[in-house]
């Protein structure tokens, strides 16, 4: 697909303390707790947003924010951190009502994948991809980049490999999603989790689209990893669906190379070939970048292909300087490596695993990533203005724009609604629903005529809530 | 770090960072930066951060 719609779930990690550290609220009531006024504005804790991105609890009380369809990565980048900003405010609302309670409590909020025992949870990156085309073709090619995508792309962390070495000492990886992985290409989430998820929820005309569901990603604070995740994922899908001839990589054991490829900073490691012989993750990296050169276009996919060879090269020649200020893992392992080395402990020690959370933490006061940022020690690639505006303005040349529209118009009238990705209709018993099977569509005639509805049905309009 | 405040003084405005100043993987681009950050780190970190990790448990998502 030349223009391809994605978006991007993430599900946050929440933890309640005591000054102490000690554990305050179980996560089932720390989550009632923040989304106390979703809940009080929507009367539901699923809720889709005038950005018409989706705010929920997902399974485990992990609270849940999936972005609008999006057909521009930096647009997901923004529409992705109006998330975490609609989070980090309910985040201090709630930590605000708690200390007013009188209560020795703070929720802090973590754009992470993993807890200290070890549940994972995710980071879901969704791509339209045609039905009729590569599906079947599509793992082939596709895996070996996503097993070795983590040296760009990856959050960085410590692992403490008993029977390798490390052990209790830790030792840093590119991403620690790895050993969460257990097979390449399946309909579980939970279980036995895939590299690509094949659930088909099109989202969307069933005859004419279906979505890829690649859920082997970090959680990613840098907008300049987070960017290269779509961008580069992106091309290599357009590669595949162009139907020429691609090198076959396919990799003999993807779950052993994944993990090989989290452990081997030198990104030279050799990756058994299901042909025989081997490669490397730097290799797959460097084909598929440069068979990639030769389709994109345009400013935007010109500067990612500079950044990802700038990945590749940090990787190659051990330099950092580039890395170490724009690519999440690389910020971490400067970060946990001073740290370490200033306090004279090891990388598995607890303190470690604390500062790698508050790497994560999204309340902008507590965020290590946030402070980094201020001082210009991680990037910052889109304006505090383009997020604000993405809180409360939908993506305007996807479906996206259509329920955007529907959701502020009822949410200004106060009128019921209910919404979700395909559907839109109003609450009152017997309202008919309008359908959008095409993601690509900002114009439709039935909205039209639902949004008047609204209007008629509602009050005046009043200003939106600040 | 669960009642400290990592909050810059002087609100968002990134402080001057001065160019490059080592190519290794062991130095920030900024070393007064750096070194700001550090300290508050070694503030937050303190007290607290084990009991602080071993509270984040929680089931599973996906």
């Amino acid at each position: 697909m030349k223009r391809r719609v994605g978006g991007l779930e993430t599900e946050f990690g929440l933890v309640c303390v005591r000054a102490d550290g000690s554990r305050a609220l179980e996560p089932e009531a720390a989550a009632r707790e923040l989304f106390r006024p979703v809940v009080a504005m929507g009367r539901s804790s699923n809720v889709f947003l005038r950005n018409a991105a989706r705010l929920y609890l997902d399974v485990g009380s992990h609270p849940e924010y999936a972005t609008a369809e999006c057909d521009d990565w930096w647009e997901l980048v923004a529409q992705d951190l109006a998330g975490e900003r609609v989070l980090g405010d309910l985040v201090t609302q709630a930590n605000e009502r708690l200390a007013a309670e009188g209560q020795d409590a703070r929720i802090h909020l973590l754009k992470n994948n993993v807890d200290s025992a070890g549940n994972a949870f995710g980071s879901h990156e969704n791509y339209l991809v045609d039905r009729r085309g590569e599906f079947t073709r599509l793992p082939r090619f596709l895996l070996p980049f996503l097993v070795t995508r983590q040296i760009v792309t990856g959050a960085g962390g410590v692992v403490r490999d008993d029977d390798t070495g490390g052990g209790d000492a830790g030792r840093f990886v590119f991403s620690r999603r790895s050993d969460h992985m257990w097979e390449a290409v399946s309909s579980a989430t939970t279980r036995t989790r895939p590299i690509i998820n094949t659930r088909d929820e099109p989202h969307g005309d069933p005859s004419r689209f279906r979505r890829l569901h690649v859920i082997v990603g970090d959680s990613t604070m840098s907008e300049v990893s987070t960017h290269l995740r779509f961008a580069t994922t992106d091309l290599v899908l357009r590669l595949i669906e162009s139907g020429r001839t691609l090198p076959d990589l396919a990799l003999a054991d993807d779950i052993a190379a994944i993990r090989t490829v989290a452990r081997d900073l030198t990104g030279m490691a050799p990756l058994p070939l299901e042909a025989g012989g081997t490669t490397t993750a730097l290799e797959v990296q460097q084909r598929w970048l440069d068979l990639a050169a030769t389709v994109a276009e345009g400013p935007a996919e010109l500067a990612a292909l500079q950044d990802w060879q700038r990945a590749l090269d940090a990787v190659r020649t051990g330099d950092r300087s580039w890395a170490a200020t724009h690519l999440d893992w690389a910020i971490k392992e400067r970060l946990l490596g001073q740290v370490a080395g200033r306090r004279g402990i090891t990388l598995g020690d607890p303190a470690i695993e604390r500062l790698d959370l508050a790497y994560h933490d999204i309340d902008e006061t507590q965020s290590v990533f946030r402070a980094l940022q201020r001082r210009g020690l991680a990037p910052r690639e889109v304006t505090a203005e383009r997020i604000e505006h993405a809180r409360t303005v939908a993506p305007a040349t996807t479906r996206a724009h259509l329920r955007g529209a529907v959701v502020t118009a009822a949410q200004e009238h106060g009128v019921d609604h209910v919404v979700d990705w395909t559907t839109m209709r109003l609450g009152r018993p017997g309202a008919m629903p309008v359908q959008v099977m095409d993601p690509f569509a900002t114009e439709s005639a039935e909205v039209d005529a639902l949004l008047a509805q609204i209007r008629e049905a509602g009050e005046p309009a009043a200003p939106p809530p600040a | 770090m669960s009642q400290q405040s990592l909050n810059a003084p002087g609100g968002e405005e990134p402080e001057q960072t001065g160019p490059e100043t080592t190519t290794g993987g062991q130095t920030f681009a900024s070393a007064q930066g750096a070194g700001d950050i550090l300290d508050e780190i070694d503030e937050v970190l303190e007290s607290n951060a084990e009991t602080f990790v071993r509270s984040f448990v929680q089931k599973g998502g996906e």
